[in-house]
């Protein structure tokens, strides 16, 4: 029981940061809910290796390696935001054009 | 950790609660500070709900990476925006984002469907023996780096890669 409630958090944690992600205004808030969709699926993969897999653990192992490429998108992520706000001083992510001079 | 069942289960079910409460809270408000905070109070409770599942290696490298160093970044690209004048405290809703919360519903209907209905364990979950000695003397965090060094050690050679050439390429882009 407690298992597929752990999982619908995890699904709710999903779906809150789709939603989130489609309906972002600026291009802050849409990384915050990229972390969130990380995390989310990170906290499945860590309950999996709790419950069914405590020899091996391969679900935390992965999830280190989801924590690490988080860090790296997470890096490149505000350096983008940075040049396109030198660019166009504002960060409403509306138009395909941001990244031109 | 190993706690009582009912203590266990009532740590889960109140972290449970401040999670929603804190994705909400993400992607609800209008001043971008309070989705940073928010976001940090999400990956501090994701650490904890890790630390519940006996993953402790995984619950201090989400506090270190996710809120010292993730967090942060947020909220220095946070600072980065207009001062806008933020008198509501929630947005206005608008086609977009009712047709998104339908879509985004229903995906979280069909999810809670699936595992509600899957029989968990009942799934044969084979794990073949590893040739470690004294297995059951190690604790989860050495049996995370008896695997990260032997078995998964070309993949953290990749990561490792990766997470350098991504920060210079940050760097780079970040520059005049």
């Amino acid at each position: 029981m407690i298992l597929e409630y752990v999982l619908v958090l995890s699904a709710f944690l999903f779906s809150i940061g789709i939603f989130g992600l489609v309906t972002s205004r600026n291009l802050v808030r849409a990384l915050m809910c990229l972390e969130l969709l990380l995390n989310a699926v990170n906290l499945n993969f860590v309950t999996f290796s709790d419950f069914f897999d405590s020899r091996q653990l391969k679900g935390n192992i992965f999830s280190i390696f989801v924590i690490a490429i988080a860090a790296a998108e997470a890096a490149i992520g505000p350096a983008i935001v940075s040049s396109i706000y030198r660019n166009r001083k504002s960060t409403r992510i509306n138009q395909s054009n941001l990244l031109n001079k | 950790m190993d706690l009582p069942g009912s203590i266990h289960d009532f740590l889960i079910v109140f972290m449970g609660s401040g999670l929603i409460l804190g994705s909400l809270g993400v992607v609800l408000f209008t001043s971008p500070i309070f989705c940073a905070f928010s976001l940090g109070l999400v990956l501090i409770y994701i650490s904890l709900f890790y630390i519940l599942a006996n993953s402790h290696f995984v619950a201090f490298a989400q506090l270190l990476i996710y809120v010292g160093a993730i967090n942060i970044l947020v909220i220095d690209s946070v600072m980065f925006m207009n001062d806008l004048e933020y008198d509501k405290i929630f947005h206005r809703w608008t086609v977009g984002d009712g047709i998104t919360s339908l879509v985004c519903t229903s995906l979280f209907v069909s999810l809670t469907i699936i595992i509600l209905i899957a029989s968990w364990y009942g799934i044969n979950w084979t794990t073949k023996l590893n040739q470690i000695l004294e297995q059951d003397l190690i604790n989860t965090s050495q049996r995370i780096g008896i695997h990260l060094s032997t078995n998964f050690f070309l993949s953290v050679e990749l990561i490792s890669i990766i997470l350098l050439v991504a920060l210079i390429g940050a760097t780079a882009v970040a520059r005049q």
